[in-house]
């Protein structure tokens, strides 16, 4: 039984354009999630191994910014390796995209419970100690940037009509982070696959969040691509 | 039904006999087969005539079918300029030649052509001009006979689009030594991208001759190309042009409606050659056309290219041409070859043994048109006693094919556009590449070889060369091509015999005869790129391919130097035309929307671009604007109004340098402003011109919640990263703009409709002061609170989460309705801040506006050692000023609105101008802000300023703010 995006505070930024393709809405931790489109879970997940795109905007993430951020994130017992670009895969399935020496992008795993980010978020405080032992600052990241899970086979070929950079899976390993612009948008491209289907998450400005998501399926459409819910991305596998 | 002209098999590789097609050109229908051009299905229906030239409208056909002239550009609807012998026809295609009046086959507008003695090279830049008012009676007769085709600016943009393409090593070409050097490449474990642009890889032995039986060109493809599938690191583009070799190995792409955009490590060019043709009077007639198009024609499309033929030549390429034209049952009247005594080769022999007759040391001195004046009917046939000197006395030869096998160029362009330096070789009487940029090699006959043994050798070393530079682990030493390369007797010296009655055609696209250009040289133009200038030699679609060597030789002969001095002019990208579509794409076009986007569409908002963003300009039908407008001003004045100013800028700037952060980058002071409050920040450059505004809110001791305006933030966070990292300060900046969505909820009955929604905020005015901040919750949701006064009421500027921004946009609705709540846009809210004299960034201030001529003096603080732009000001603040902002009335009800930039006028003299004016409705006056001179800026002073039409009419300065002067209406 689909939920009203409407009936919950917190909403995607592209509900009405999902509803209209037949998205069909469930509750996860207070916003509204598309879990499946019209047609069988067999046929989407069909799709998703070939190329699709979900949208995981209303899932938790969070990040961290500013001298101290990485140290009191590991300090959190968050596993954070010494490289830029890369994402670190947390226990829990989340994963720690380093954007920078001193930026982390978190982004919680498909369960969407975000038991880390909130955990996180509640952790941090400015703290009364004086000086403040640098532990740097929130980031409002679920609100600023849309989250895009794009996976399938063909996910590079239908990158590749709108990024510059080489997101081939030989070329762009699991792990990888790209940080440029997709569909002349700014963007951050992580690439993470999920039982063995190549996988890509795809972050970018919530504002235009209906804007890239057109230029995405637009660029899909050649490959027979489509939308996708979170159950089909989950029934692909883990990490 | 089979056509005419249609070989049977194995003729036409590329056509598939059991998918015929229907099209129509010239509106008469016609059958041809999939795999046709709109060229090979016209020939194989016996219809040659496919344009007409551009300045003698002489009938025009194949030359080339390899789309390197111009000659086959045809209209296909709105399309122009379509080459005809490489687009594919298609199910009800519809095709039109080009350059005519009245019918192709019957151009009226052909009666120029004898107008031609007055016509001399040039003659364009030496009349029309005089005598005066001559160009107005010539303009438009030239207007209507200028440029190639029509263009139909009513057409529907078609869908293009770009893909990035990524390469160890991109080949261009799909010859024997493009597959070749591709091959070798990938055996290095490179990836390769292998562009060629025919259906079919091959090249030249899909067609071309290599021995007299006619079948180790098939052969070797064979093999090449089952060896290339094999390789799954080899990407092949097929019907794919490579337009543009760049910087970096960046090479453009286009195939279909798509353009790729290639970045190589490095770059083998096998473009290949351009075969050329003979000088000689109508050596345009369809019906001569160079031998490589009749093996195209015969092999690739199974069309026979004529009944009865001559080939003139000068290598043994032409006698490959005539075993092909006598294997496809035309009858071979004459082998006519240029050279006087010709060397003996297994294809000579051939041709002997076939008995067809060979007229060494001969050439073909004029070609004669059929009745109709659209086709070759005979040609005459002269001895050659000299370099383009041949004797009286021809022999006619009835034929309707001329094949012209004399010659090569190399297909250099890309290898151009990359840089690359061509000398001439006098051995081979060609042009070569001499120095080529690093990472770009030239392969096969683009580099010189000629020699299928050859051009294969010389495809291993490039693509050995090519792994090697893309840093791939390449095995033994540079592979050496020990072949002879076959480019010697290939191609003639001087296969130009002018003749005195003209017509003798060196560039067909631009109808230039041997005379033009010695004319324009004997002007004065005796360098090749003057010349090419003056006579517009190789200025046409085919871009000198055909006329370039020509021309140099001409030029050489005529200046008495070496063609080895000369040179050639150079190619610039593309290297075929390259549609606007095209280089636009898929166009991406970011547009941003604001969390209640939707809400506004739903209550008929008209939106309006800011920035990337979509704001509402007012909320109603567009007929009713001014009424909209008004009462939306008015619901603020006297009620409630919500407006969405998400778009606004915000930025947290958090750390222990925070407040010294921004004390450096604006002109207030921030130290001491206390935690709970906001304060006006106004940002200067270097130079003191003012960039931007907002507001600092401070919500702790170590951050503050910076607001920026809509068009300004990216540039103000940019500027703060720049200054930040230059300074080392220990603070954090984060652009967080499109995290919180923000509404300002103004007017008398805010607090009393935000009281309902907020219960952990002590609302009143005491607790929450104008230029007060808090954090609380609004309807639920997680909130910064701003008491902040821009429309001049009392207001709350209101941010949340974004994805939570149309939840409190809906609640904030449904409570404003018991106060009768009004949404209200940005074009109410200018007049709402114009009322009370705020001066908008961008709109008030120009690129050289300093805060003290904008009457921002207050915002400066006086006590603090540095700021941005801080020194400037000061020195600007010694000199007396030259321009003043200040608001004004204009007392006269019934004089109209100035606009923006309208003039202010003192003594004839423009003094200053117009930079905002409202009607206001609350005032029932129209007020402004407008520069004026220093000495108008007092007030009650009045100036003129000239409105539309040239009316003047007068404002009277009045300072600011023109609504409720004590502010206490925004401090309630």
């Amino acid at each position: 039984m689909s939920i009203d995006p409407t009936s919950l505070k917190r909403r995607g930024f592209l509900y009405r354009v999902l509803a209209e393709a037949g998205a069909e809405f469930g509750e996860i931790g207070g916003a509204a999630v598309a879990l499946r489109y019209r047609g069988s879970i067999e046929e989407e997940t069909h799709k998703a191994r070939h190329l699709a795109i979900a949208d995981l905007s209303p899932l938790p993430r969070c990040g961290f910014k500013g001298n101290g951020a990485v140290e009191w994130l590991q300090s959190q017992g968050l596993d954070i390796g010494p490289d830029s670009n890369k994402a670190y895969r947390q226990p829990n399935g989340a994963l720690a995209a380093r954007l920078a020496p001193t930026e982390i992008f978190l982004i919680d795993d498909l369960g969407g419970e975000g038991r880390l980010s909130a955990r996180l978020d509640a952790a941090w405080s400015w703290g009364k100690e004086k000086p403040r032992k640098p532990c740097g600052y929130p980031m409002p990241r679920a609100d600023s940037h849309a989250w895009f899970a794009l996976a399938g086979a063909e996910s590079p070929a239908m990158f590749s009509k709108i990024c510059g950079v080489d997101l081939r899976t030989h070329r762009f390993p699991d792990l990888a982070i790209a940080q440029t612009s997709v569909a002349k948008m700014n963007a951050i491209v992580i690439r993470e696959d999920r039982g063995g289907v190549p996988g890509y998450h795809l972050l970018a400005d919530s504002a235009s969040a209906e804007y890239l998501w057109a230029c995405v399926i637009d660029a899909m459409e050649e490959f027979g691509g489509a939308a996708v819910g979170l159950e089909a991305l989950r029934r692909l596998g883990g990490p | 039904m089979i056509a005419d002209n249609r070989l049977p098999e194995p003729y036409g590789r590329l056509i598939d006999r059991r998918r015929p097609i229907d099209f129509t050109f010239e509106r008469r229908a016609y059958r041809g087969l999939a795999g046709d051009t709109i060229a090979s299905a016209l020939g194989a229906n016996g219809e040659w005539l496919l344009s007409r030239s551009f300045k003698y409208r002489r009938p025009r056909g194949v030359l080339t079918m390899a789309g390197q002239d111009g000659n086959t550009l045809v209209q296909i609807g709105s399309e122009p300029n379509v080459l005809a012998d490489l687009r594919p026809i298609a199910e009800g295609l519809a095709a039109e030649g080009q350059n005519y009046d009245g019918f192709l086959n019957q151009d009226r507008g052909r009666v120029v052509e004898r107008l031609a003695r007055f016509m001399p090279v040039g003659f364009y830049y030496k009349a029309f001009f005089k005598p005066k008012g001559a160009w107005k009676f010539w303009e438009p007769i030239i207007r209507n006979r200028a440029g190639l085709g029509k263009v139909d600016v009513h057409a529907h943009h078609g869908y293009f689009d770009k893909q990035y393409l990524f390469a160890d090593v991109a080949v261009i070409g799909g010859g024997p030594a493009g597959m070749s050097a591709a091959l070798q490449a990938a055996s290095s474990g490179a990836e390769i991208v292998l562009i060629d642009d025919m259906p079919e890889l091959g090249g030249s032995l899909g067609y071309a001759r290599f021995e007299s039986q006619g079948v180790r060109g098939a052969a070797v493809a064979s093999r090449l190309r089952r060896r290339l599938a094999g390789h799954k690191n080899v990407t092949v583009l097929s019907n794919c042009t490579c337009t543009g070799l760049y910087g970096d190995n960046w090479l453009a792409a286009v195939a279909g409606q798509r353009l790729y955009k290639i970045r190589a490590k490095s770059v083998v060019v096998a473009t290949g050659s351009l075969e050329q043709p003979a000088v000689f009077r109508h050596n345009d007639l369809p019906g001569i056309m160079m031998g490589s198009a009749a093996q195209r024609l015969i092999h690739l499309y199974g069309v026979k290219p004529g009944r009865k033929a001559v080939v003139l030549t000068a290598n043994a390429d032409g006698y490959g041409v005539a075993l092909d034209l006598d294997d496809a049952g035309v009858e071979v009247e004459a082998v006519v070859d240029m050279r006087e005594a010709p060397v003996a080769t297994i294809m000579t022999r051939s041709v002997a043994n076939r008995r067809i007759r060979v007229l060494a040391g001969h050439t073909i001195s004029e070609a004669i048109e059929n009745r109709h004046g659209e086709h070759l009917a005979a040609v005459l046939v002269n001895r050659i006693v000299g370099e383009g000197r041949y004797e009286r006395g021809a022999t006619i030869v009835g034929c309707d094919l001329v094949c012209m096998s004399v010659g090569y160029t190399p297909a250099g362009q890309l290898l151009h556009h990359a840089g690359a330096r061509f000398a001439y070789d006098e051995a081979t009487h060609m042009f070569q590449p001499a120095e080529l940029p690093a990472g770009v090699l030239a392969s096969g006959s683009v580099n010189g070889a000629y020699d299928l043994d050859a051009v294969l050798a010389e495809g291993i070393r490039a693509g050995w060369l090519a792994a090697r530079d893309a840093g791939m682990p390449v095995t033994g030493s540079e592979p050496v091509a020990s072949y002879d390369s076959g480019a010697r007797d290939l191609t003639h010296p001087w296969p130009i015999f002018p003749h005195k009655k003209g017509k003798d055609f060196i560039d067909f696209d631009e109808d230039l005869q041997v005379k033009d250009l010695v004319n324009a040289i004997a002007d004065g133009y005796d360098d090749i790129e003057l010349l090419k200038r003056y006579s517009t030699v190789g200025m046409g679609p085919s871009q000198g391919r055909h006329s370039g060597v020509a021309a140099v030789r001409v030029l050489a002969k005529e200046t008495g130097r070496p063609v080895s001095a000369l040179g050639v002019t150079t190619q610039r990208p593309p290297y075929r035309p390259v549609k606007f579509g095209h280089l636009g794409g898929r166009g991406f076009e970011p547009v941003r929307y604001t969390a209640m986007h939707h809400r506004h569409i739903e209550l008929g908002g008209r939106m309006m671009l800011a920035g990337l963003w979509l704001r509402p300009a007012y909320y109603g039908v567009p007929a009713d604007r001014d009424k909209a407008i008004l009462e939306e001003v008015l619901a603020v004045r006297r009620n409630v109004g919500l407006i969405d100013v998400s778009t606004l800028g915000g930025l947290d700037v958090r750390g222990p340098d925070a407040a010294e952060l921004l004390n450096r980058l604006y002109t207030f002071a921030y130290a001491k402003q206390p935690v709970g409050r906001s304060r006006y920040v106004l940002m200067t450059d270097q130079s003191g011109v003012i960039t931007d505004d907002g507001v600092a809110c401070r919500f702790h001791d170590q951050h503050f919640y910076v607001t920026a305006t809509t068009g300004g933030v990216d540039a103000v966070y940019r500027h703060m990263l720049f200054w930040n990292a230059q300074w080392r300060l220990d603070v954090d900046v984060a652009n967080v703009t499109a995290a919180y969505a923000g509404v300002n909820l103004a007017g008398p009955k805010s607090r009393a409709v935000l009281s309902r929604l907020c219960s952990d905020v002590d609302l009143s005015a005491e607790a929450f002061p104008y230029m007060g901040v808090r954090q609380g919750t609004v309807a639920g949701i997680p909130a910064r609170l701003l008491r902040v006064g821009f429309v001049g009421e009392l207001g709350y500027e209101i941010h949340v989460p974004a994805s939570q921004g149309e939840a409190l946009w809906d609640a904030i609705m449904a409570v404003g309705a018991l106060e009768d709540i009004r949404p209200f846009g940005v074009e109410a809210q200018r007049v709402l801040r114009l009322e009370k004299g705020h001066i908008i960034i961008g709109q008030d201030t120009d690129g050289l506006t300093h805060p003290l001529e904008a009457g921002m003096g207050w915002a400066i603080a006086k006590n603090k050692p540095f700021f941005i732009g801080g020194r400037s000001i000061e020195i600007q603040g010694s000199k007396a000023l030259t321009r003043k902002l200040v608001g004004f009335i204009v007392d006269d009800k019934s004089a109209p609105v100035p606009d923006e930039c309208h003039l202010v006028i003192h003594r004839g003299e423009i003094v200053g101008r117009v930079t905002s004016a409202v009607r206001s409705p609350t005032l029932d006056a129209t007020v402004g802000l407008a520069y004026v001179a220093p000495a108008q800026a007092t007030p009650d002073t009045q100036f003129e300023i000239k409105v539309a039409g040239g009316r003047m009419i007068r404002g009277r300065v009045i300072s600011p703010p023109f609504y409720d002067p004590d502010n206490k209406r925004q401090a309630m």
